[in-house]
């Protein structure tokens, strides 16, 4: 097999058993991005000469030689992020963050920069300063944001993972749309030096981006500066919700789902709980809250008179919106998160994982990101979230596995969600959902991923 | 009608103020997010948690102390 078309580990164990060459392998990805990147738009940056520099000084480390693309969202030594807009509201600089020391020190080679959506600030991925990114599966529908490009890359065999970052749903989204797994880790548990809101945020975490479970296991090793060890997830109890969050989603992905939760129940001998987990409309609106004041650091009527006009004309507007919001609402969020911590905690008591579907629609078009949902029609944003931000709100880890496709060819996702520090726990559980269902999820390629070079 | 027309008056007299300029289509956009969120603004403010008090300094990457 091509190495380029062998998983993060396959490519890791080919360098370190000297049948692949790492500096061949960094030259063949710059290649295949040149050739299949226009399709997309996931990379926005390479930049060879510093890539083969730290392939150069690359330790021998579990990553040696391995090529990884890396989001918008974190400065490089030679690069300043960009937070997919004309303008960061935060000062940023080039630099080394943590995730780059991460990946520098496992031996991994960053070879690009994955495009994002616009500040972080959607589910979809088809606004940005660069240009909407593309799904493989589909270049007119959305790849999901905000790590759009890192996910569209992955799938599309540019790189075999990518560091995204997840504040409400942004790795989990695109790994969703695109066919991937992604992990949200355990609050605190994955680098995050370097990011212009380190300081401040209690929602954001880095995320790797792979195929499967074991790929998102060896990076996310190295993200967390510790082996993510596996287990078996033998007896696995997992609490399902009779809620908006799995129960207003399109039947092909309730069907998915509901096949997927009974595949894992099956595979590791457990079993099936209902369970209640009330004001998650509140939590969603509580996460949405924080985040947002917390970005507001820094950030003066002055400075919002004077934005870039490179800005898009939503993300202008919603900017000066959040000056409006009431300081009340963002204590009643704080309320709320400690409502649901606690009741989290006591929900882990009776279960060890938490399932519903991640999206509740397949990726919509790029040109009217809408889904058609039992309730009626809603933009993907509104719908996305509903899903996704409680394990933000909480600081608990989730992680987004391919379930399946629906009609129009398009990834299905199951979400996991689990304890603090139960990332380990969620990683055994997607890979047990592989077995269950013979890796026919993950194993998938688009068609992008699948075409030979011209001349080939 | 009933959340277009707050916005159009919450929205101005919040903007001027804290003195920040919009245009029509900030103006669009705003009124937009404040018929999607004011909503949900109100119901979160109306939620009764009783005497709950808010996690000080919580750690995120560790369940909640016993309350």
């Amino acid at each position: 097999m091509n190495p380029l078309d062998l998983s993060l580990r396959g490519q890791a164990a080919a360098i370190a058993a000297g049948e692949a060459n790492a500096a061949e392998l960094l030259d063949a990805t710059l290649a295949r991005i040149e050739e299949r990147n226009p399709a997309i738009n996931a990379v926005v940056a390479t930049f060879p000469e510093e890539s083969r520099s730290m392939l150069a000084e690359a330790p021998d480390g579990p990553l040696r030689g391995v090529p990884v693309l890396i989001k918008d969202e974190w400065p490089l030594p030679w690069r300043a992020q960009r937070f997919g807009a004309a303008e960061l509201l935060a000062p940023t600089a080039p630099g080394e963050s943590g995730p780059y020391r991460a990946l520098r020190d496992a031996g991994a080679v960053v070879v690009g920069v994955g495009n994002m959506h616009e500040l972080g600030a959607g589910s979809t991925g088809n606004v940005s300063v660069y240009g909407a990114a593309r799904n493989p599966w589909d270049t007119e529908r959305c790849p999901g944001g905000s790590s759009s490009g890192p996910a569209a890359a992955t799938a599309a065999g540019l790189v075999a993972g990518a560091v995204g970052a997840d504040g409400l749903g942004s790795v989990r989204f695109p790994a969703a749309y695109c066919g991937l797994t992604g992990l949200k880790p355990t609050f605190g548990r994955s680098a995050m030096a370097g990011h212009h809101m380190e300081a401040v945020t209690t929602l954001i975490v880095s995320g790797p981006l792979c195929a499967d479970a074991a790929d998102c296991r060896l990076l996310g090793s190295t993200l967390f500066g510790e082996e993510l060890a596996a287990g078996a997830a033998s007896g696995l109890r997992i609490g399902v919700v009779r809620d908006t969050v799995s129960e207003d989603v399109t039947p092909e992905v309730d069907e998915a789902c509901g096949a997927a939760i009974e595949a894992l129940r099956t595979e590791t001998g457990g079993e099936i709980r209902e369970i209640e987990l009330a004001d998650l409309d509140a939590a969603t609106l509580a996460g949405i809250l924080i985040i947002n004041a917390e970005s507001l650091g820094g950030v003066s009527p002055e400075r919002l008179n004077d934005l870039d006009p490179g800005i898009s004309p939503i993300n202008r507007g919603f900017l000066k919106y959040r000056m409006l919001l009431p300081a009340a609402a963002i204590t009643q969020a704080e309320r709320v998160r400690t409502l649901m911590r606690r009741r989290l905690a006591a929900l882990f008591e009776e279960v060890d994982v938490i399932a519903w579907p991640t999206i509740p629609a397949v990726a919509p078009p790029l040109e009217a990101p809408l889904v058609e949902l039992p309730s009626g029609t809603q933009t993907a944003d509104q719908a996305n979230v509903r899903g996704a931000a409680l394990a933000n709100l909480t600081g608990i880890p989730a992680i987004s596995v391919p379930v399946g496709f629906g009609s129009e060819g398009l990834p299905i996702a199951l979400q996991l969600q689990g304890a603090w520090g139960a990332d380990e726990l969620l990683l055994d559980a997607a890979e047990a959902l592989e077995r269950a269902n013979g890796r026919r999820w993950v194993d998938a390629r688009p068609p992008l991923a699948q075409a030979e070079p011209a001349g080939a | 009608m009933e959340a277009a027309d707050r916005a159009e008056q919450f929205i101005p007299a919040g903007l001027a103020s804290l003195r920040i300029e919009a245009d029509e289509v900030d103006l669009a956009v705003m009124s937009a997010a404040h018929q999607m969120f004011w909503p949900a603004i109100r119901a979160l403010l109306s939620l009764e948690l009783g005497d709950l008090e808010p996690e000080r300094n919580p750690d995120l990457s560790r369940a909640p102390e016993k309350a």
